[in-house]
């Protein structure tokens, strides 16, 4: 027995000098995001990473209603020989979140001293908005994310390859991964171009080295270059957004509810001016307009009111105004209102 | 309504204002004592008008230096509740007016506001000509396929085998795509939206407000009463909803229905229009035009156009 083990380990030995890329002998990644956002592929990608280094691989993933924006997990292992597909809890080397929340919330099975790769790319699922009136929503905008924890403003470091696609920019991610994993740069160009569709496969290309460039600038400065992260989650996509390896609190944990404090909603109707014609009342999307005896649109319950404006820009008889009237001690409302109108 | 007006203006002046209205202050911009409009309830003409007031509130303090011009028809009645400078003229001829208005006065904004009735039917001639001078004003054009104010008769932009008063068995006559019209006439900017679209048609308004040369916004809204009532497509919001889809339910409807046997038509009988910016280029105005063909024998009117083609280059 200790003979064959030894020379096992000779094997082994002779195999690593061989090829590099088997310095490492198995591996764990945990693939997180929303459907749609290409959690699959990423993973399909990876497998044939694996597979074309040599590596026995089993994957396994939960997706459902994925197509409508719904949770999409992948369990990704790989070894000399895997046997069972699931990632143990606080067992994985690498995380990928292609959705911010998605990636904290997988946290739990990165191993101590592993890497999670958090796109910051955000997807408010309807179920979070806890209030539609004051548009507050339950999401971790504001979590320091802990140790180990690489933030990617994925979208803005894809820049014109993923124009308008924001999955091609979640490619940024595997070029991230490909650094810390280290099979050789080939082994993943052709693993991509084997998984991506053929007329994406130029601009994913184009995105994984981008990703790649800027994870080895983040690695070879320590993560000290340039900006925090903190605007990064805190107002969505921004310029020069680079996280910090050490993971350090960026911002302030709040906790998960914000309110947008835009302001409460109120509808004014100008009762001689409405003729009655129902098209707030169509148009309404809380059907909360109404038309009373007189034929003339009433408000039956303000105070479901969200004040998208909707009813004031299609009444034809300019009779309806929605204003949005500052909480006490709310800063300036006029910002919130141009919040708004770049919403719409 | 006054009384509201310069409460609004207080609070914008103030830092923190305790309440802003969703959709801007375009409102300050209305004749408040002539309203309520007479336009008929669900009209979409009052839609277009809210929006137009949106985007002039945006880019001007007042409109003292905005000429509003408007012929005869329910479309051409909403210009009497914007507080600019309005004339209302003779049926047919709000460009002939407007193209008068410009050259004597180039300073000001020139805005047409008109119907299919007015624009199309009696000031067709004026339409195309407008178009062909590329006079630097701007023309919305109401498009609701009827005559509306006179009782809901034919107009050349009824779609075939639609009843009308006049049509009682279906229109019988082809109709007129109004922005390839105009854009075969030579203007220089030919845009096409609904009125359920308030927010685009708003974009097309201001970039042809922006636009040098005859620009025009052609606007396809819904008259209620008449041709809604007659050829019983719902009330406003139904209407406006079947904006929403475009018109192919309009489309089934219409085809759905016997109109003249002779006709008997399989095809869909309401084409979906495109919308959006539908051409754009670049040629001299009239009044640049002018310049050439009036100072022929005047160097200094030479270098004058000279400049004027040099600033169209760019």
């Amino acid at each position: 027995m200790p003979e064959s083990k030894s020379s096992a380990t000779k094997l082994q030995k002779i195999v690593a000098e061989n090829d590099k890329t088997k310095e490492r002998s198995s591996g764990n990644v945990v693939l997180g995001g929303v459907g749609g956002q290409g959690v699959i592929t990423a993973s399909n990608t990876i497998s044939f990473a694996c597979i074309d280094a040599g590596f026995d691989v089993k994957k396994s993933e939960v997706h459902g209603m994925s197509q409508r924006g719904g949770s999409v997990v992948s369990h990704l292992r790989f070894g000399r020989e895997v046997h069972s597909v699931m990632v143990e809890l606080g067992k994985a080397e690498w995380i990928l979140g292609f959705e911010w929340e998605e990636g904290l919330r997988y946290l739990g099975y990165l191993k101590p001293g592993g890497v999670a790769f958090i796109s910051v790319e955000r997807r408010i699922p309807p179920s979070a908005q806890v209030d539609r009136r004051t548009g507050s929503v339950m999401y971790p905008y504001d979590v320091s994310p802990p140790e180990g924890v690489v933030p990617i403003d994925t979208y803005e470091i894809a820049g014109s390859a993923a124009e308008g696609r924001p999955a091609i920019a979640q490619t940024v991610l595997l070029g991230a991964l490909s650094v810390e994993m280290g099979f050789d740069e080939e082994v993943w160009r052709r693993a991509i171009a084997a998984t991506v569709p053929s007329k994406y496969v130029e601009d994913n290309l184009i995105c994984f080295d981008r990703g790649r460039a800027w994870y080895e600038e983040i690695k070879r400065t320590g993560g000290k270059s340039k900006g925090t992260i903190s605007a990064a989650y805190g107002n969505g996509r921004t310029a020069g957004t680079v996280a910090t390896l050490s993971g350090h609190a960026v911002g302030s944990t709040t906790g998960l509810r914000i309110s947008t404090d835009r302001g409460k909603p109120r509808v004014e109707i100008t009762r001689s001016w409405c003729k009655g014609c129902n098209i707030c009342v169509a148009v309404c999307p809380e059907r909360i307009l109404v038309l009373d005896r007189h034929e003339i649109a009433v408000l039956s319950d303000p105070d479901r009111c969200t004040g998208c404006g909707l009813c004031a820009r299609m009444c034809p008889d300019l009779a309806i105004e929605v204003w949005l009237d500052s909480f006490a001690g709310n800063g300036s409302l006029k910002g919130s209102a141009a919040k708004l109108g770049e919403k719409q | 309504m006054e009384g509201r007006k310069v409460d609004m203006n207080i609070e914008l002046k103030s830092k923190e204002p305790a309440s802003v209205p969703v959709f801007g202050d375009q409102k300050r911009l209305l004749r408040h004592a002539m309203m309520p409009h007479m336009l008929c309830p669900g009209c979409g003409h009052g839609i277009v008008l809210d929006a137009m007031l949106s985007v002039l509130s945006d880019r001007y303090e007042n409109l003292d230096k905005v000429a509003i011009v408007a012929g005869i028809g329910c479309s051409s009645r909403i210009v009497g509740y914007i507080d600019a400078c309005t004339l209302h003229t003779t049926h047919g001829r709000p460009l002939s007016f407007a193209t008068g208005l410009k050259l004597a006065r180039p300073d000001l904004d020139v805005i047409v506001v008109t119907g299919d009735g007015d624009g199309v039917s009696i000031g067709g001639n004026h339409l195309i000509h407008a178009a062909r001078r590329n006079v630097d004003i701007t023309c919305v054009l109401l498009n609701n396929e009827i005559y509306g104010m006179t009782g809901g008769q034919a107009a050349p932009t009824t779609v075939l085998g639609a009843y009308t008063t006049t049509t009682p068995q279906g229109n019988a006559q082809h109709s007129f795509d109004v922005s390839e019209l105009v854009k075969a006439a030579g203007a220089t900017f030919v845009a096409r939206t609904s009125s359920y679209r308030p927010q685009v048609f708003g974009e097309m308004f201001a970039q042809a407000l922006d636009h040098v040369g005859f620009s025009f916004v052609e606007v396809m809204t819904d008259c209620t009463e008449y041709f809604g009532r007659i050829n019983r497509f719902g009330t406003g919001p139904d209407l406006l909803m079947s904006q929403a889809r475009y018109d192919p339910e309009i489309d089934a409807d219409l085809a759905a229905r016997p109109t003249v046997e002779e006709i008997s038509n399989p095809q869909p009988v309401r084409p979906v229009l495109p919308t959006g910016l539908l051409h754009r280029s670049n040629r001299l105005t009239l009044e640049e035009t002018l310049n050439v063909a009036g100072g022929r024998s005047s160097r200094s009117n030479e270098n004058r156009v000279v400049s004027g083609s040099a600033r169209r280059d760019l």
